[in-house]
């Protein structure tokens, strides 16, 4: 335990350190500034649909994915850009802690700066409203993607040096494009995972939360499921990891 | 009982007929050696394949044939070998925003050794007063002595160093190899790799020579210099004449062969005092004009070179 709370601190210093902790900052304002903007003159009931139908996909389908991508590719990406990935590997401890630690803290992170990005939302829209309503199933469903995300992104970052090209590509071609041309492939979108965990988790009734139904396509929302989901894929993107650092050979280069 | 020169009897690290090979390119050939407790120096010129050779050792690399074991472990397999050994690469393998302490803490924490060893371990490599500045700030020499530092601090049986001189200065130098010493005294199996003969002759008892991959030469330090005093010295000689001078040459013993190419002569002899002697006159006999007398490879890497060939 000692060793994955050294990883994990280790790695938040590394992923959040420098510059990019103020670029990603700068893109978590986003979604609450285009709510203010586009609420200015709106009744209560349609600012709380207009949270659903901008904000709140700006931050499932841009501010999310970009943060999850640049902290979850970091994570292992520059322990081998930087040359120091051979001394996590000389350490006594199973390849699976290694990345299980690494991707605690890549989520850790891109939750953290996704959930201010939602909370900041949020607030916009209760100073406008009047309620907070969009708050906790924000933060919950934020969590849940970024677990994905960053799963898949920690993965990408291990196997190439070119992951935020490659993540990119995967965001604005699958996630943004396909899935949206092929209802049937919303089960394997990652940002609809969180999104159902927030439509579960959301009062019914609430204004705009309807059109969401659209974005979902055959997911059926719930918590418990998209939990489900994004540990599951969790699970399989530590093990793929482990089984890849096994594997590697480590040329220092 | 017996054993090659290349091998010890109290292996604690033991490599048998490795190879390693990335595409087409053969990195290590074919290496069978050990090392056991005290200081073994890994020699070889630049890009001969020490590191990939401790590397392989490590477990960091997978031998494309043969076999590695550290403490009776296949470290590939095993990975609590690792904390019974400890390696200090040879590039900067530090994170540069954590402090020295930070750094050799991190590495205590990873293999569960107690944090009380990390100021000892900081005093070891005198780097006591810039062990709460960030590594990134550090020179060459800091940053090495930090990555020893975070070695040191598990006490490892089997330390493994991937030239750790470079970069340092020579007061340094001196603490680190007096360090280096007192663990193998110790009865520390420490390996280091070097390029620079002196350096390792200035720290080893036992030295493993490797050229092109291969291994070149092994045992104590004396019996490396006297195959090395062997070595036959190549001279490039410049001159108008030169297949009338090398038709003189050739009548002397102690020349082993010489190669024309226009003008150039290339010669191979044992004995370059009497050479140099020759030279000057069997030109001045000839009426040739002499350009140049230079000796072609005193390089360390071409002393090795000469020991492969002759192992061949």
């Amino acid at each position: 335990m000692r060793a994955f709370l050294s990883i994990i601190r280790v790695t938040l210093r590394q992923v959040i350190g420098g510059r990019r902790w103020i670029i990603l900052g700068l893109v978590a304002l986003l979604p609450a500034i285009v709510m203010w903007l586009s609420s200015a003159n709106l009744s209560e009931t349609n600012s709380i649909a207009r949270y659903h139908d901008a904000p709140l996909v700006i931050l499932f389908i841009i501010v999310l994915p970009l943060v999850a991508l640049v902290l979850g590719s970091s994570a292992l990406g520059d322990e081998r850009r930087d040359g120091t990935l051979s001394f996590l590997l000389l350490r006594p401890i199973p390849r699976w802690t290694i990345v299980a630690a690494k991707f605690t803290a890549s989520w850790l992170a891109a939750t953290a700066i996704s959930s201010v990005a939602g909370i900041l939302a949020s607030a916009a829209l209760a100073a406008r409203a009047g309620t907070w309503v969009t708050l906790v199933p924000t933060v919950v469903g934020v969590a849940v993607s970024a677990a994905c995300y960053t799963a898949v992104f920690l993965v990408l970052g291990h196997i190439t040096s070119r992951a935020v090209l490659v993540g990119l590509v995967y965001l604005f071609v699958w996630e943004s494009g396909i899935s949206f041309a092929a209802p049937a492939l919303a089960n394997v979108s990652l940002f609809r995972i969180g999104l159902t965990a927030y439509v579960g988790l959301v009062p019914a009734g609430t204004p705009g939360v309807a059109a969401l139904d659209e974005v979902l396509g055959l997911l059926v929302p719930g918590a418990g499921g998209a939990v489900a989901k994004a540990v599951g894929i969790s699970i399989v993107c530590i093990a793929i990891g482990a089984v890849l650092l096994k594997r590697m050979d480590a040329t220092g280069e | 009982m017996t054993t090659s020169p290349a091998t010890v009897r109290d292996a604690t690290v033991e490599v048998n007929d490795v190879s390693k090979w990335f595409g087409q390119k053969v990195a290590v050939s074919d290496v069978t050696c050990s090392f056991g407790p005290g200081l073994t120096g890994l020699l070889g010129p630049n890009g001969a394949g020490k590191t990939t050779l401790l590397r392989l050792i490590c477990g960091l690399l997978a031998p494309s044939d043969g076999a590695v074991s550290i403490l009776g472990s296949n470290p590939r397999r095993d990975h609590r070998v690792y904390g019974r050994m400890a390696l200090v690469p040879e590039e900067d393998a530090v994170y540069g925003q954590l402090s020295a302490r930070a750094f050799v803490t991190y590495a205590a924490d990873l293999a569960g050794a107690p944090r009380e060893g990390v100021d000892r371990a900081i005093e070891t490599v005198d780097l006591g007063s810039a062990a709460d500045r960030p590594i990134a700030g550090f020179s060459k020499g800091m940053r090495q002595r930090a990555k020893v530092a975070a070695a040191l601090v598990t006490d490892p049986q089997v330390l493994i160093l991937d030239e750790p001189l470079n970069g340092t200065d020579p007061v340094q130098r001196a603490h680190l190899i007096e360090t280096f010493k007192r663990l193998a005294a110790g009865g520390k199996t420490v390996i280091v790799s070097s390029h620079v003969l002196a350096e390792v002759e200035r720290m080893a008892d036992r030295v493993i020579a490797i050229v092109d991959g291969r291994l070149a030469a092994a045992g104590g330090v004396h019996a490396i210099r006297e195959a090395m005093a062997d070595t036959p010295y190549r001279i490039r000689i410049d001159v108008d004449d030169p297949r009338g001078v090398a038709a003189t040459l050739m009548s002397s013993e102690s020349i082993t062969s010489v190669t024309m190419s226009g003008n150039t002569l290339r010669i191979e002899t044992s004995n370059l005092p009497d050479l140099g002697l020759r030279v000057p006159k069997v030109a001045k006999e000839l009426g040739a004009r002499l350009t140049a007398f230079e000796p072609e490879d005193e390089s360390l890497e071409s002393v090795f070179r000469y020991l492969v060939r002759r192992r061949k």
